[in-house]
């Protein structure tokens, strides 16, 4: 079959995104145990950010990777330091952070609608156009460049995560609050890293999509949902399954698309979703 | 103490009857209308996320299966939304029985997830039923028969038909909050080992809880397709689940006045935010919306009932005893 690995390419190609916003959220939730349901929309601000630096100051979209990493950053550390923190002392049970994430999602949506109007946005680069063949198959240079990027900022993480000091902090957090607070780790501290981390994926996504894909106000919510599905494929607080869960993900739609039509990819992943869930859970009841 | 309350209730629900009577602005009363609709969506939710605490994110499902199924039955066989609207609660609910049987093994939050994923679901395969019209939706015909078949021209009848509903839930909800199945949803809510200890299935009880409230809130559904007389699967959009959650969140999660006091303060004002800047700015209600929402959990989290109750029982409790739950 000729368009096998042309579906092979491109279920990779989106599956790697899936992955950057996945282990956003797999990072927030192996450290606070918070399920971020505004992960989505932080790929939006970054997309717009992205979108903003490149109409406004004319710059090269993989430009802004930079500044737009630092703003999410920024707005990361904020959103833990002013609104996630002081609940999660309050409330264990992470009821509050659903509704918390979910108002924070719905605040992102409506001041984008404000800033930006519900209009699908685009935007023109010289190279958009430009394709190129490798192994006999034709791929898109944006594509490909944002592909590389991902790969790159992924082993950065894996990196960071495994060999540096605070990324060590991080981990010990994770696997041990009280533990890492005795050993003198500030787990505030390392709260704001954290979703600064988790936010700054996601912008990075962002930024790297805007390229070849539109944006308007609801973009994340196509993200949100699928970075869960992602986590809960890849296992919860592994980055590593995250990583590859997105590629499985971007596959399984793709290749799934095909047998059964592009108008079910949706229910086909979902309850792929709501099965693999159930089925992890009655698993681990049982061994546990 | 009962007492106050039922006074309480019952000055409110006549007020509110007269107030048709002195305006006749339609544009007022749409905004009544929706506020009930809102009110009556977020108490249903409260049951299930409320009172036995399993925050489903996806209750526009059952909103939108309501609606469905009344119009439906209404186009292809005649059969008047009267019978329809209790019937599509009747099928929602045991639809949403099936469904979220196996969902409850799933805790706090995956739970939430599954529901999302559910109506996403859901949602794709209505886009692609060509008995449901697909993604274009359903449109209603208006009859001669306007009480028959409910399809009012004027909005005072959809005001009286949705207090009269409304009201008759929130008499049902404070019956169920001091009922043995109340006080059963409560237990498993604060811990379902505790439960089984003394014989309250948790599974069952979660069950009779999602049976009311999804089949509540597809009735709802069914009432709002017969006022607005068009439904499409965007119903099923996950800000609509958000949209039945906020009054109960905002107003006090688990309480009965919680979802009434959240609605009737937020949905008017949102709607009079809609109406004075969405002409040049739109979303600016939502913004306030969100604001208030997150403002209300990360400083008051038991809503603003919790708030209310402290300044109210000051002041009963010259009159009597008054009990806070």
């Amino acid at each position: 079959m000729n368009i096998l690995p042309q579906v092979l390419i491109n279920g990779i190609l989106i599956g790697s995104f899936y992955s950057l916003v996945a282990m956003g959220l797999n990072i927030i939730f192996g450290v606070m145990k918070v399920v971020n349901f505004c992960q989505g929309e932080l790929l939006m601000i970054g997309m717009y950010s992205s979108y903003f630096l490149v109409t406004t100051f004319g710059m090269d979209p993989y430009l802004t990777l930079v500044i737009v990493v630092i703003l999410m950053f920024i707005i990361g550390g904020l959103i833990q330091f002013g609104l996630i923190t002081p609940t999660l002392s309050k409330d264990g049970s992470g009821s509050s952070q659903i509704f918390l994430t979910v108002g924070l999602a719905l605040l992102f949506q409506n001041i984008a609608l404000l800033s930006f109007s519900a209009n699908y946005r685009t935007i023109k680069i010289n190279y958009s156009q430009t394709n190129f063949n490798l192994f006999g198959q034709i791929i898109s240079l944006p594509k490909f460049i944002s592909f590389m990027v991902l790969l790159i900022i992924s082993f950065l993480l894996f990196f960071f995560l495994s060999k540096t000091d605070l990324g060590k902090k991080i981990r010990a957090t994770s696997q041990n609050p009280l533990g890492a607070r005795l050993a003198g780790i500030n787990d505030k501290e390392i709260y704001i890293v954290t979703y600064g981390i988790g936010a700054a994926l996601a912008g990075i996504a962002g930024a790297l999509l805007l390229p070849f894909y539109y944006v308007f106000p609801l973009v994340g919510d196509i993200f949100t949902l699928r970075a869960f599905v992602v986590v809960v494929l890849g296992g919860l607080g592994s980055i590593k399954g995250a990583f590859f869960g997105g590629i499985i993900l971007g596959l399984l739609e793709t290749i799934g698309a095909i047998i059964v039509g592009p108008s079910y990819k949706d229910s086909i992943v979902f309850i792929t979703f709501i099965v693999i869930l159930i089925f992890r859970e009655v698993f681990q009841s049982r061994e546990g | 103490m009962k007492k106050i309350k039922i006074y309480f209730f019952i000055v409110g629900c006549s007020v509110l009857a007269l107030l048709p009577l002195v305006t006749n602005s339609s544009y007022f009363l749409h905004i009544m209308i929706i506020t009930y609709y809102i009110m009556f969506v977020s108490i249903s939710w409260n049951i299930l996320g409320g009172f036995i605490g399993q925050f489903s994110l996806g209750h526009a499902a059952y909103i939108a299966i309501g609606a469905y199924i009344s119009s439906l039955l209404l186009i292809n066989y005649g059969i008047t939304p009267w019978v329809g609207l209790p019937l599509g609660g009747i099928v929602a609910g045991c639809f949403a029985m099936i469904i979220f049987a196996p969902c409850f093994v799933l805790k706090g939050p995956y739970f939430t997830l599954a529901t999302i994923a559910l109506t996403a679901t859901l949602r794709n395969l209505f886009i692609n039923w060509s008995f449901v019209g697909k993604a274009g939706g359903i449109v209603l015909p208006f009859t001669n028969n306007p009480w028959v078949y409910m399809d009012f021209i004027s909005k005072k009848p959809y005001y009286f038909i949705s207090l009269v509903l409304v009201s008759l839930l929130i008499w049902f909800v404070i019956l169920l909050d001091k009922s043995k199945l109340g006080f059963a949803f409560k237990t498993v809510r604060e811990d379902e080992d505790t439960a089984s200890a003394i014989n309250i299935n948790p599974l069952k009880y979660k069950l009779i809880a999602t049976f009311l409230s999804a089949g509540l809130a597809a009735i709802a559904g069914g009432f709002y397709a017969q006022y607005i007389r068009y439904i499409d699967p965007d119903m099923m959009l996950i800000n609509y689940s958000i949209e039945a959650v906020l009054p109960a969140i905002i107003g006090g999660i688990g309480t009965v006045g919680g979802p009434i006091l959240g609605a009737l303060f937020m949905n008017p004002l949102s709607e009079y935010l809609r109406a004075s800047l969405s002409s040049y700015i739109s979303g600016a209600n939502l913004v306030v919306y969100a604001i208030v929402l997150i403002l209300i959990i990360r400083l008051k989290p038991e809503g603003m009932i919790g708030w209310l109750n402290v300044k109210f029982e000051n002041l009963i409790r010259k009159v009597g005893k008054f009990d806070k739950k």
